[in-house]
């Protein structure tokens, strides 16, 4: 459950981003606004190419902006250079990527490893590191296997315990589910909620996966490189929540709250069916 | 600033190794290919150092001996009042270095030989018939006939070609004539004891060799003479012994001369050689460089999304381009010792027979080569070959490695 007084993990302020092919110009992200909370599992939604994966990036100090501010753990990334950021990333995020991104030389606890002995820890001490997370994922039996070895699932947990190795306050996964089947996403995303309840751990997740929908705490909806809609599992006021479209806040939970009175409605009258058609 | 935390040497050589033997055909490819080409460097290095070390021992043992000396100025008259006055001083000095494995007194001079209406312009060299086998190998030259013998006065020897163009034969009287200290022109009969091929044509179409002591009577020098010639106990101590002799002979009198310096041709001949390998060595090395950059460059770019993922996971740039320059330095490096020990064992292989050259022997004799090559490996030819594969092997991997520095994140982790 999220703590009312929890402090911000993630500022936006209208930010801009925009590609070019050429001299073509391709806006990604326009005028978003966005701030995400310490132990949030926040779920970021919209179809391809709605700016998902850039805002993500950004998030992650991997890209530039055009223009806004962005804070991480109350630090202006965009003012960091190189180094400086890679810094960041290794003591501050953790990365989860859609098609694991393992290093394919290393053995599962060595890719979980790697990052811990990038920390500057010993070997042993970050074997020992990988070791446990690796037995949170509950794959800590399959340590000694390479990438190639381990099934969509598994590697993914392996990603999932590298993210966690370094001790970061905010994961980033950008469509963790998306080359699993649904079952073993399913799996995974409980894993990560339970992790993320457990750990308090910040998660901003990139999908279209339903069930990362659902099990998100709070889900953001992206169009066009908007926010259009974004909703809390906590009654929370929406203002929390802005963007330069002024359509953003309300639709989504008036809908679900017209969904549910529907859904409702129709299985009332469902059972008044079936009793009429008994009685006649 | 960002703090900097240190890699392990280990993790490094891990990664750098699982990556070398992630694609084996390839790495096996890079590797034959530049197997082949150490090897056939090392051959050819080893090939050029055998028949130089033939062609300097030659030089030396045929004649000239590695260091000769003379009075100030002699070399360049030949005249033979620019002579050593006090030569047993000079002899003393030899017996205080161990170096030296022996030394002769010679007398030079130009003179004429004739024998039955034939004449011909000669080179004298008079010897000491017993000190001159501890210098050079001329008693082995011996064709026809037989050694200059000690108490013999009148013993003579002829060059092969000096001796087919007088028509001289063994036994025969040989006139010939030279200047004396004061200028006169003196004849004296010698008679044909042996013909002899030094191994340097133009030495043996003038050479003829007669004893100290008759030259000494013959042309009124007493005991004095115009070169002592010396031999050490190997090539290398040659620089040592002339500074020994520039230190102590150095009031003027004398002239010390090195093998080197006698004959400049074939100085530049060898001169000419060394730049010769340096041209083997950097075609070579430059087919190996692009060998490596190749290689690199594929295998860079089959792996920038991994390169993107373990940047974004807290790699910093630095380390990337030790990850990826220690690939290629430890493929080349691989390949460069597998290489030279392959071309090791074919010079191991053939270096007693020697590779026989024998029909082109007529082309190889004037630079006092023998036709049978007897490659050598030398600790210099393996210091530049390794030393040079090294250095190729940094300049191959400095430009993927840099490029991998360059990697936009955000297009690596988008590859599919």
């Amino acid at each position: 459950m999220l703590n009312q007084q929890a402090e911000s993990v993630i500022k936006i302020r209208d930010l801009h981003k925009c590609y070019w092919v050429g001299t073509m110009p391709f806006p990604a992200l326009y005028g978003i606004n966005l701030e995400i909370e310490s132990g949030e599992f926040a779920v970021l939604a919209g179809r391809s190419g709605s700016g998902k994966s850039t805002l993500l990036n950004i998030v992650g100090a991997l890209e530039s902006t055009d223009s806004g501010r962005v804070e991480v753990l109350s630090r202006d990334i965009l003012s960091m250079n190189q180094d400086q950021r890679t810094h960041f990333r290794l003591h501050n995020i953790g990365f989860i990527f859609q098609a694991y991104n393992l290093i394919r030389v290393f053995s599962a606890r060595e890719n979980v490893a790697y990052v811990c002995q990038l920390q500057g820890k010993s070997k042993k001490e970050s074997m020992e590191i990988a070791n446990h997370w690796l037995q949170e994922v509950e794959i800590g039996h399959l340590g000694y296997r390479r990438p190639d070895q381990l099934s969509g699932g598994q590697q993914q947990r392996v990603a999932v315990a590298r993210a966690l190795a370094s001790n970061p306050k905010l994961i980033l996964a950008d469509e963790p589910t998306a080359n699993l089947d649904s079952m073993t996403g399913r799996h995974l995303i409980r894993l990560m909620r339970e992790l993320n309840q457990r750990l308090g751990t910040t998660f901003l997740i990139s999908s279209h996966d339903p069930d990362v929908k659902q099990a998100a705490s709070r889900l953001i909806k992206l169009a066009d490189g908007q926010i259009v809609e974004a909703w809390n599992d906590i009654p929370k006021p929406p203002s929390s929540i802005t963007s330069s479209c002024p359509m953003s806040n309300l639709p989504l939970t008036e809908r679900l709250q017209n969904y549910f009175k529907a859904a409702r409605g129709n299985a009332r009258n469902k059972k008044r069916r079936r009793k009429t058609r008994r009685r006649s | 600033m960002a703090e900097s935390y240190r890699l392990g040497l280990f993790t490094y050589f891990s990664l750098a190794t699982r990556n070398l033997l992630r694609n084996r055909r390839r790495t096996l490819i890079t590797l034959i290919t530049m197997i082949f080409g150490i090897a056939t460097l090392t051959l050819l290095s080893a090939l050029n150092d055998g028949w130089l070390s033939q062609m300097k021992t030659n030089f030396i043992l045929s004649y000239t001996g590695h260091l000769q000396i003379h009075a100030k100025g002699f070399e360049t008259s030949q005249n033979l009042n620019d002579r050593i006055k006090d030569p047993e001083e000079i002899s003393r000095l030899m017996q205080s270095y161990p170096e030296i494995i022996g030394w002769t007194q010679r007398i030079r001079t130009s003179g004429l030989a004739s024998v039955s209406g034939n004449s011909a312009g000669i080179q004298i060299m008079a010897t000491d018939p017993e000190q001159e086998t501890w210098v050079t190998s001329m008693d082995q030259g011996i064709k026809e006939g037989i050694w200059l013998r000690p108490g013999m006065s009148h013993d003579l020897l002829l060059g092969r070609t000096v001796a087919q163009n007088l028509g001289a034969e063994l036994g025969d009287r040989v006139i010939l004539m030279a200047q004396r200290l004061n200028g006169e022109m003196v004849s004296e009969v010698f008679f044909l004891r042996g013909i002899l091929e030094t191994g340097a044509p133009q030495i043996d179409r003038t050479l003829a060799v007669i004893t100290l002591n008759s030259a000494q009577q013959w042309l009124q020098m007493d005991q004095t003479v115009t070169d002592i010639v010396i031999r050490a106990d190997v090539h290398d101590n040659t620089d040592v012994l002339y500074r020994l002799f520039v230190q102590q002979l150095s009031d003027l009198k004398y002239e010390i001369m090195p093998w080197q310096e006698l004959d400049p041709m074939v100085r530049q001949w060898l001169e000419f050689s060394d730049a010769y390998g340096f041209v083997i060595l950097f075609v070579v090395i430059i087919l190996v460089l692009i060998e490596i950059l190749n290689t690199m460059l594929i295998s860079l770019h089959e792996r920038q999304k991994e390169l993107g993922v373990i940047v974004a996971i807290g790699t910093k740039r630095h380390q990337i381009f030790l990850m990826l320059l220690l690939e290629a330095v430890m493929l080349i490096f691989i390949g460069a010792i597998l290489g030279y020990l392959a071309g090791s064992l074919i010079v191991f292989s053939v270096a007693d027979n020697g590779i026989n050259l024998t029909h082109f022997a007529n082309a190889f004799e004037f630079f006092y080569m023998d036709p049978v090559i007897h490659p050598q490996l030398t600790q210099s030819s393996a210091i530049k070959i390794l030393g040079a594969t090294l250095a190729a092997a940094l300049l191959a991997g400095i430009y993927p490695a840099w490029k991998a520095t360059r990697l936009q994140l955000s297009q690596a982790l988008r590859i599919q």
